[in-house]
Formats: C-alpha cells, structure tokens, sequence
C-alpha cells in the first residue's frame, strides 16, 4: 500500500490524463431521469461527483449485459466456422466507484477464476482498473458496515480517492495502480486520517449473529412473507454488482450470427424451469430465498465471501419495496 | 473439458440417425476435426451441451458407454427451439459440440457387485451408457437388473436394445408401462415404476443401485431403494436440473449450494438426502 495525496484543484488533470493516455475511462454520469449511470466519458467536466450510489454497477465493464461469446459461419460443405476475437476489448479505467462496488470486484475475480477460469472475464479483467472514490454521503439504503465493509474500505480497487476538503487521500493498493499514477500531480501524504471524511453508515445486523443463524434460515416459515410482493422482476439482480447469472442465446440464422450470454436472473419464473415443464424452484417464495441464501450462506460456503456487499441497490430499485436487510433479520431471527 | 475457452464448441458430423419413437432420435456424432476426436474423451455419467448454430444449445448426458471410443451418442426427445433443429438435423449434418462436463459414475467401485438400474422415460438414455459400460466388461459384475418404464409403449426409448438384452439370458429386466399405455400384444408389466419396483424389491446384498428419471421417480425411488437395503452411499442417481454453461457459472442448476452441473451430475443418495429438494 503506497499513500500520497493530490490537490482537489488536479483531480481534473489527473482524469483527463487518463483519457489522454488512450485507456477507456468509465465514470458515473447524471443523466435526465436524476439517477447517475456509468458510461464512457471524455472529460471531467460530465463526471458526476455529488451522488451517493450510482443506479447500476460497474460490473457490465468485465462482465457485460450482452456478450458474444463467437460468432459462427457457415460454410458451403455445411461445415461451421467459429471465431471469437478479444483482441479489441480495451484498456479501461473505472473511475468513482463506491467501495462497496470495488470490493463486488473481488468477489467476481473469485467466482470467474477460480475454478474453470472464464476466458471472457479474465481477459477483461486483466485490462481493468479500479479507481474508486470513498463516500462521504450514505442513504437510508446503505448497509456495507453490516456485512463487514465500510464506506472507505480498500478491498478490490488499484487506487482509492478520499476526498479530505482541498485534498483527496490517495491509497495505492497494486502495481496497476501505481502505472497509472501521473507522479507530477501526487505528493506524500502528511494527512493522518481518512476516518472523520467517511459517510457514517448505520450498522442493520452483526454479521456473525446472521452467520449462526442463516445456517437453519432454509426452513423458515418467514420466507412465504419475506417474498410477498415480489413480482420477479429481476431488477435487484441485474443491478447488483455481484450477480452472476446469465443465459445463454443465439443471434442471427442458421447461416451467421453470433452466440451470446446474456444477463439472466433466479427471480425469473423460467430460469429453473426444466423442458418437461417441472420446475424446482416453482414459487417466488423458493425463487426470493435462493438469491439470498446465495448471497449470504452458499458463497460463503463456496468461496468464503458473503456475496452481498450492502450497496442497497436492490432496496432502491425493488418496485415492491423489498428490503434485503429486512428480509435476512426476519429469516434469522430467534 | 481440457479447452481453455468452455465456450467454443467442437464440430461434430452426424454419423448415424436413429429414430426411437415418434418424437425421440439418437445421434451418433463423430468429430469434423481428428485432432478434435484425440482430444476428446469422457467418462460414463458425464454430459454435453449440443447446439444448432442460430438455434442454440440443449444439456443431454453422453448416451453411449465410455468404453467405445471414437464417438458420442446423444438421445433426446423433440421439445422445445433447439431440440425441434436438432430434430429437423439429418445424417452427415454438422451441428456443435461442448463437453464433456461433469462427474462420473464410479464404476470400477462396482466390479464383482450386482448392479440395479431403476429409470423412466427419456432417462434411459444416462443409464444406458452405464449398462452398455458393464456388459462391455461383463464379467467384471454381478447380476444386473433394469427396472425401466415409460407412459406408453410407444416412449419405450431403445426398443430394439431392449430385445437385444431380454435375449443375452444374463439381464434381469422389468420392463414397464403406465396403466393405460400398454397395447393389446403387450407382454411386459404394467404399473409406474416405483409399483413394480416395490413388487418386485431387488437384492440389496454386494450391490448398488442406479436412478435416473423424471424428478418424481428419483424422489419416489430413493427411498423404496433404503427400504429395500441399499445403503444411502450404494444408491446413485443422476440429477438433471436446467443448464446453460456446463461449467459452474450460469447459476441455472443450482440445489441450494450446490451446482449439479460441475458438483454433479452423479450423486449419492446420502449426498442427495443433504440437499434442498431443488430438483
């Protein structure tokens, strides 16, 4: 970990920096609706800097909505051609995103990587860096301090903002970090603390009461209510930044086209559903349960990592008002 | 699957088209590119994606016995998009291949025991590759019994095998369909599965036993299998939950932690019975 410090005045300098290197910067952006989205950007005057959570994650940088996985052809002896190129996926600079999201990365990298390495996220991930920005506002919906982050957490970024008045706190965390830093523009940092400069985020449950308790949560009788309401949207999964699901489809004809995966969601009534029509998970009520349980006991199970990361997301998103804090308190409790 | 991208499939020919019933054909696909064939082994147990290019890709387990090399068989029943294309396929078309995923059975765990095989309708096709797995290397096992039924004769999946092992004389076979679905020159039982399966309990001393089947039969057979001895941890079944990756991330097949896509297709009964009823 390296700890400089760069003036609020070059923070502007230091971005447009990185656009100028040639890298693809993704930062948030206000849009007309109010809410912020990330999107490519050309300079800092359209980065948004007053938002406390942007609408979706990052995620769609390494692991995008729509993918094509090859695209095929055809040939006259009915053979197939199949061809998949990566080579254009660019070098690219995530800028300002929460902690919490930064910290989703690492959990992504586990998921993709670690057993059956996927070709796809490793090679976008590979060209990805992380620069995030700490949050010095939260809402109603924040909750990373429940399930062991904090709004200034340096889990999974390259580089970490703080904003500290006239100054930002910069913690460097890898070498790809430490390759982007425009040296000219940082000094060492003489502050002592980031603390005071964080969003004070309320603490909804312990994390180790929910560990216990999530083990026998399956059973509950809790879980009919918990999931009253909900329609199957997906929208809490497709804004989530550690979601993973996706389906698999093809585009074009029997000729051409391509082969693509595509964002899918447990919510959906179709995503278990077998071709003789039998379906496992049969009911909102199993469809609710599994993504939570998923989130908070089966990657833990998996890969040691509750894969919720409290970015309240999915409460501010969720068209029926279900609160996943909630839901989780009343599944566990006693 | 050695290929460092799961996603790009192999070409694979159409060698031979057989046609169970009205709506259920088997495939033997044998592999455009040689160094494609070298490449490619599996075990018995374990499964692929098959896909018409346009149309997408369906999940079938590897119908044919791991002890003969130099194809795949795949038997599948017309249902929805993909498996309407591959239907519409003929001999010598090329469709695409991804595999082989999954675990396997552990059959040389099996070797001087007898083995029961207790299945229904489409679900033949995992457990045939298992059976034709111990008649290649016959002496190796005990007695060998197929329980297997379907709704009517006409979804009887291998037909003629099943002629062909009535006649081999070293099969215990009962062979059944559902009231209602025999003909009038039907000599067989009648009666679902987990009926005959009871009437007719099989010996559970020195042996195993192997389900496959619409969810129903699994989560009916099971038990009558405890009931009739067999251990929890000498009852195996193959559980084939919906799937798009094949490979422990497209999150379709999960049973609570567990992907039955990469953790799976084969478990114990013992291992089953530690699972959400998720499938």
């Amino acid at each position: 970990m390296e700890i400089k410090t760069i003036t609020s005045a070059n923070i502007p300098v230091f971005f447009n920096n990185l656009v100028k290197s040639g890298k693809v910067v993704v930062a948030p952006v206000l849009k007309q609706s109010g809410k912020v989205f990330f999107e490519s950007v050309q300079s800092y005057d359209q980065v948004s800097t007053d938002y406390i959570q942007t609408a979706f994650s990052a995620k769609s940088v390494v692991f995008p909505e729509v993918e094509e996985l090859f695209s095929y052809t055809k040939k006259e002896d009915g053979d197939f051609e199949f061809r998949n190129d990566m080579s254009n996926v660019p070098e690219t600079v995530i800028w300002g995103l929460r902690p919490c999201d930064s910290s989703a990365f690492n959990y992504l990298t586990d998921f993709f990587l670690k057993e059956n390495p996927d070709t796809y996220f490793k090679l976008r991930k590979e060209r990805t860096t992380l620069i995030s920005v700490s949050c010095a506002k939260a809402d109603a919906a924040c909750f990373c301090t429940s399930v062991g982050l904090n709004p200034g957490n340096v889990t999974g970024s390259d580089i970490l903002l703080t904003a500290m008045g006239d100054s930002y706190y910069v913690e460097i965390s890898t070498e790809k970090g430490k390759s982007v830093i425009d040296t000219a523009l940082f000094t060492d940092s003489t502050e002592k603390s980031k603390e005071e400069f964080l969003a004070k985020v309320e603490t909804k449950f312990s994390m180790d009461e929910i560990r216990e308790r999530i083990q026998t949560a399956y059973d509950s009788a809790e879980w009919k209510h918990e999931s009253m309401g909900c329609l199957g949207c997906g929208a809490c999964a497709f804004s989530c930044p550690t979601c993973t699901c996706f389906d698999i489809q093809d585009e074009g004809s029997q000729e051409s086209g391509k082969r693509l995966r595509c964002w899918d969601a447990c919510g959906f009534g179709q995503f278990t559903r077998h071709a003789s029509g039998h379906n496992p998970k049969s009911n909102q009520t199993a469809r609710r349960r599994q993504r939570l349980m998923h989130k908070f006991k089966y990657s833990v199970e998996n890969f040691g990592i509750v894969s919720c990361v409290g970015c309240g997301r999915c409460i501010r998103v969720c068209p029926a008002h279900l609160n996943i804090f909630e839901n989780i308190l009343n599944v566990t409790k006693a | 699957m050695d290929k460092e991208n799961k996603y790009i499939p192999y070409r694979v020919r159409i060698a031979k088209k057989t046609q169970e019933s009205s709506n259920i054909q088997t495939y033997r696909l044998e592999f455009v590119d040689e160094k494609d064939a070298e490449n490619f082994s599996f075990r018995s147990g374990q499964f692929c994606e098959y896909g018409v290019p346009g149309e997408g890709e369906s999940t079938f387990c590897i119908a044919s016995p791991d002890t003969r090399k130099g194809y795949v068989e795949c038997t599948f029943r017309t249902t929805g998009r993909v498996t309407a294309a591959l239907a519409n396929c003929e001999e010598n078309d090329i469709i695409s291949l991804r595999g082989p995923f999954g675990n396997a059975f552990p059959i040389e765990q099996w070797y001087g025991k007898n083995v029961v095989f207790v299945t229904g309708g489409i679900a033949l096709p995992p457990l045939r590759c298992v059976i034709d797995t111990l008649l290649d290397q016959r002496e190796k096992f005990g007695e060998i019994s197929v329980y297997y039924g379907a709704k009517n004769v006409e979804e009887l999946t291998y037909k003629a095998e099943l002629e062909e092992w009535a006649a081999r004389g070293d099969m215990n076979l009962f062979i059944t369909v559902d009231p209602g679905g025999e003909t009038p020159e039907w000599k067989n039982f009648i009666g679902f599965v987990p009926t005959i399966l009871e009437q007719n309990p099989p010996k559970s001393d020195n042996a195993v036993a192997v389900i496959a089947g619409p969810p129903i039969l699994i989560k009916l057979g099971m038990p009558i299998l405890a009931k009739s001895g067999f251990p929890n941890d000498q009852i195996y079944t193959t559980l084939e939950n919906r799937m798009k990756c094949g490979v422990g991330k497209c999150g379709h097949c999960t049973v609570g932690k567990t992907y039955v896509c990469k953790d799976g297709p084969v478990f114990t009964y013992e291992e089953v019975l530690g699972m959400p009823l998720e499938y």
